[in-house]
């Protein structure tokens, strides 16, 4: 039953038609008067009613060979931001491309859609030229955390009378990865970390003269060293020592199996430690059940701890947590039971 | 107001313009009717202003509307002559209401409706050519209002919905060319479908058809002297198709339509008396298919289609002798002088007739046998007369002279009256005489009906049976449209007298054709115009399940002939073999641009829109080994440029930045860029 099923699908795949076409409710009445007026033109044989008919007939024909020609030669490019945070409203983008040679395309509308299908919010397009491509944005609702597929767009028209909504199927459903919410970290959790800072003998956020270099573009004016400045003529700037004591291992205490809550809460919060410490120049190590990432900083390490985070699914089975690297303070974060 | 929306308004004004005329020219509304709204639509003009100044809120739109619902629904039960004319009165109210309140453009799509359900009430009582230009009008502007409205709503800010700006206001030429292509397409359309939705039979004729007034002459008691007022009538009586396959048409001699004939004279005016009459029912299962009788086989069968234009007679007309009569009733009257009559109105506006002439002029002497008129007293009411002066009766026995029978005598009593007596209009009287004495001994003029009903009167003295028949003059052919203009001046009347082994025979006495023959024929161009009014008749108004056959008939027989044509033609083994490497090289070179135009799409686009400038420096950096791989950008070939070549980068750079500007920025180069521009490049071609 299953398989016959299955195959059903894809025989409906295979062969479903590139874009469904529904009448709009003048749609609708213009149908019911063709079929009304060939009625009444069927039972009193009076051709004028057949030419009135003819010409509702027509017009709808019409209106399906422009909207298809609106329709065609249009192609969807994804502009998707780098990375998603759950829950967060993110800015999700396309290029849409008229790829015809000659015929222009008007009145094209990008609905956006929701998880269950319906539309969420519409960008309207009123006119590409031929050869054209346009930048196409909209906020869309954030998703939950894990290994998630956008909801898509679908590109529509109502062209030209506005009585037939011509719809294609949805595209750009990307499968996309969602890093749990990241914001400011909790006081408490930052009161673990605590502001003991000593000297960690490399660059960093800390207090202490690490060494002065010349001046790059994005560095923090607050940074410049005038007196070497002046000196050597060039603009120069202090970089800073990092302080050891923000190194930091995120222990994750917990499966969050019953607690989806907590689960979510306590991913969140370990991230965006993970962030702020990171963004102070420190190191940091994550474990918990099936997790263990060694110590490290970057912007690539960042992503490997979010990833883990974002991909934490709780098993019935999992390997303990990790051994501490020595000399790293820990901060433990409970996920629930 | 944007031009937009000002071009909408003015749409939907001239759509509603549209479908009141299309009322107009049905006749459904009259200039009273036609003022009452053309008021309320100049006055629907200064409508929001107005209202601004009396401070009229939805309330009292509300209450108009209801009180207009009240008055509609008194207007469609005691007040409007029929349902249709209580319909229209609430469309033009409507329609004035909504123009009054045009504010959105939802409006206008409403305005469009209302017009076209007013063409769909125009169309139960429109006949003419004139509903044709009313119908291309309203596709026109319904298009055009469509796609604008369309347009209009969709760029309306709404929740959830983001408008982008840089809509086709500026191409306002474009939509227009697209409305009007759209409006072409559809008009192409709609006659396909107009030709190819089947037919369930005959069409029908607009069942609130206006009938003109009573035709003067053509009902059961005609005055002597009627036919006078409507001789001097230029208006279209009937058009008279004959098919293809009859050989001149117009050479047809004594082609008449018959109409009434009449058998009772009392001295003053002829009329029907009490002939038998017959009710016949459609044979078989055709569309009102009536057999009137079989043929004889001696005289020339002629098909006949009769458009008529909505006259007051309820008269069929048609050539002598009729044999069968196609029209869309359910029964048709005949008496037993063959006169037909339909009592419904429409369906007389158009049929189709199958005759057999006459055998042409008869011979003397007649030969045959028949009953004799002067003892079967079936002949006694075609003899009778009323008291009339003897010196009538005396004329015709001096005419007839001895002649041998009762044919020559006829012949003789009519090649008198058409010799001596002179043909004219003018047909005041002088006398208190009756008038054929007046006619024949005082006046000696006159027209068809005096020549007519002298002629059957003195044969009636001779004890010839005779009857006076009204009808039409064959009228003026016109080679356009195959097709006898028949004209109400056309009207005519004539003889029939019984002859013995001959049957009734057709006389004329009338001199008319002398008469007429310095009148100044119909120009080609008025020829043609009315060819056009004739095909409207023939292919639009009266396209029926019948003309669906033929024309499949006719398609099928064209593709027959075609196939023989094929079949004809030299298979590929006998084309000359010096032909080979020239059809090869077309089919080649064909390939070739199909491939070329395929190839070329987005890519040669882009290249199409790439300035010269930057074209002209990849290719001199094309010629030092350095060109842009096909998934680098711009700036990332000018770094590549600037590591591998950097007495090239900075003026590379340079340019490439002119390019993103210019290209993608959509802003023109300066005069200061374009000098800039050529002094990087000569900079890049020099070193």
């Amino acid at each position: 039953m299953g398989r016959t099923a299955e195959a059903l699908r894809a025989v409906w795949r295979l062969f479903r038609p590139r874009r469904t076409i529904w009448p709009t409710r003048d749609g609708w009445w213009s149908l019911f008067a063709a079929v009304g007026l060939g009625v009444a033109a069927v039972n009193t044989g009076n051709n004028l009613l057949y030419l009135l008919s003819s010409m509702l007939l027509g017009l709808i024909v019409v209106s399906g060979v422009l909207s298809e020609a609106v329709m065609r030669g249009l192609r969807l490019a994804p502009v998707l931001p780098d990375e998603l945070y759950a829950g967060r409203p993110m800015l999700v983008g396309a290029v849409l491309a008229n790829q015809k040679r000659r015929v222009p395309s008007a009145s094209i509308a990008l609905e956006a859609l929701r998880p269950g299908g319906a539309v969420d919010r519409a960008v309207y397009v009123p006119w590409l030229p031929a050869g054209a491509e346009r930048v196409v944005t909209w906020e869309a609702a954030g998703l939950p955390r894990g290994r998630r597929r956008l909801p898509g767009v679908r590109v529509t028209t109502r062209f030209p009378f506005g009585v037939f909504l011509k719809a294609g199927r949805p595209l750009l459903q990307e499968e996309v990865l969602v890093f749990p919410a990241v914001g400011p970290p909790p006081p408490a959790l930052l009161r673990q970390v605590g502001s003991g800072a000593v000297p960690a003998r490399r660059r960093g956020r800390g207090a202490d003269l690490h060494n002065l270099r010349e001046y790059r573009a994005g560095d923090d004016p607050r940074l410049i060293h005038w007196r070497s400045s002046a000196k050597s003529g060039a603009l120069t700037v202090r970089e800073l020592e990092a302080e050891t004591s923000l190194d930091m291992r995120i222990a994750l205490e917990g499966t969050g199996a019953r607690d989806p809550v907590r689960l979510e809460a306590g991913l969140s919060e370990a991230a965006s430690l993970a962030v702020h410490l990171l963004a102070l120049g420190a190191q940091v190590e994550l474990s918990g059940p099936g997790i263990a990432v060694p110590l490290g900083r970057g912007r690539a390490h960042q992503v490997r701890l979010l990833t883990e985070l974002a991909l934490y699914a709780p098993a019935v089975s999992r390997s303990a947590a990790a051994p501490a690297s020595a000399g790293v303070r820990e901060v433990r974060i409970g996920l629930g039971r | 107001m944007t031009p937009a929306g000002f071009a909408l308004r003015v749409a939907a004004y001239l759509l509603a313009a549209d479908g009141i005329a299309a009322l107009a020219l049905a006749g459904i509304v009259g200039p009273v009717g036609l003022g009452l709204v053309g008021a309320g639509m100049l006055a629907s003009l200064g409508s929001p202003r107005l209202a601004e100044r009396l401070g009229a809120g939805p309330r009292l739109a509300s209450a108009l509307v209801g009180v207009a619902a009240v008055a509609a629904v008194v207007d469609l039960v005691y007040l409007a002559d029929t349902v249709l004319d209580g319909l229209v009165h609430l469309l033009l109210f409507l329609v004035v209401a909504r123009l009054c309140t045009l504010r959105s453009p939802g409006d206008a799509r409403v305005v469009a409706f209302l017009a076209f359900f007013m063409l769909v009430a125009a169309s139960s009582a429109s006949f003419g050519v004139s509903f044709l230009a009313v119908f291309v009008g309203y596709l026109l502007l319904a298009t055009w209002l469509l796609l604008l409205q369309h347009l209009l709503v969709e760029a309306e800010p709404a929740p959830r919905r983001v408008v982008l700006a840089g809509g086709p206001a500026g191409s306002a030429r474009g939509l227009l060319v697209l409305a009007a292509a759209a409006a072409a397409t559809t008009l192409a359309i709609t006659a396909v479908l107009f030709f190819v939705i089947p037919r369930v039979g005959l069409a029908a004729l607009p069942f609130r058809g206006k009938m003109g007034p009573l035709v003067t002459g053509f009902s059961e008691r005609v005055e002597l002297g009627s036919y006078g007022q409507i001789q001097t009538d230029e208006s279209v009586a009937m058009r008279v198709h004959i098919p293809e396959g009859v050989a001149d048409p117009d050479r047809i001699p004594d082609l008449r339509w018959r109409g009434l004939a009449y058998d009772e004279f009392d001295g003053q005016a002829w009329r029907v008396g009490q002939p038998e009459r017959m009710t016949l029912r459609r044979a078989g299962v055709g569309p009102g298919d009536f057999r009137l009788a079989p043929p004889r086989g001696r005289g020339r069968a002629l098909f006949q289609e009769f458009f008529l234009e909505p006259i007051g007679t309820d008269v069929l007309f048609a050539a002598a002798r009729v044999l069968r009569i196609t029209l869309r009733s359910e029964e048709l009257t005949v008496d037993d002088m063959g006169s037909l009559s339909v009592g419904s109105a429409s369906a007389r506006l158009s049929y189709v007739v199958e005759s057999e002439l006459g055998e042409g002029p008869l011979t003397f002497p007649v030969r045959g046998r028949g009953p004799d008129p002067r003892t079967d007293p079936a002949f006694a009411r075609y003899l009778e007369l009323p008291r009339l002066p003897a010196r009538i009766a005396a004329l015709a026995r001096e005419v007839a002279g001895d002649a041998p029978d009762a044919f020559q005598a006829a012949v003789r009593l009519s090649d008198h009256l058409s010799r001596e007596y002179r043909y004219t209009l003018a047909l005041e009287r002088r006398t208190g005489l009756d008038p054929v004495d007046e006619f024949l001994f005082v006046r000696r003029s006159g027209n068809c009906e005096y020549f007519a009903a002298a002629l059957a009167v003195m044969l009636r003295t001779l004890g010839i049976p005779s009857r006076v028949v009204g009808g039409f003059q064959r009228g003026d052919w016109n080679p356009y449209g195959r097709y006898f203009t028949v004209r109400m001046k056309d009207a005519h009347s004539w003889v029939e007298a019984y002859i013995a082994g001959a049957g009734w025979v057709t006389l004329d006495p009338s001199p008319r054709a002398d008469a007429e023959a310095d009148s100044a024929a119909p120009s080609a161009a008025k020829l043609y115009l009315d060819a056009l009014r004739m095909r409207w008749y023939r292919y639009v108004i009266n396209w029926s399940l019948r003309d669906q056959v033929e024309a499949a008939a006719t398609i099928r027989r064209q593709a027959g002939s075609w196939r023989v044509t094929l079949a004809s033609l030299p298979s590929w083994r006998d084309v000359p073999a010096w032909l080979a490497p020239g059809a090869a090289l077309v089919l080649v070179a064909g390939a070739a641009w199909l491939w070329g135009a395929r190839r070329a799409g987005p890519r040669a686009t882009a290249v199409r829109r790439m300035p010269r400038f930057y074209a002209r420096a990849l290719r001199v950096l094309a010629r030092r080994g350095l060109s842009p791989a096909p998934d680098e950008t711009a700036r990332e070939f000018a770094r590549r440029v600037a590591a591998s070549s950097p007495s090239r980068g900075a003026p590379f750079a340079m340019l490439t930045e002119t390019y993103e500007r210019t290209r993608f920025g959509a802003r023109d180069l300066t005069p200061a860029d374009q000098a800039s521009v050529e002094a990087h490049l000569s900079t890049l071609s020099q070193k």
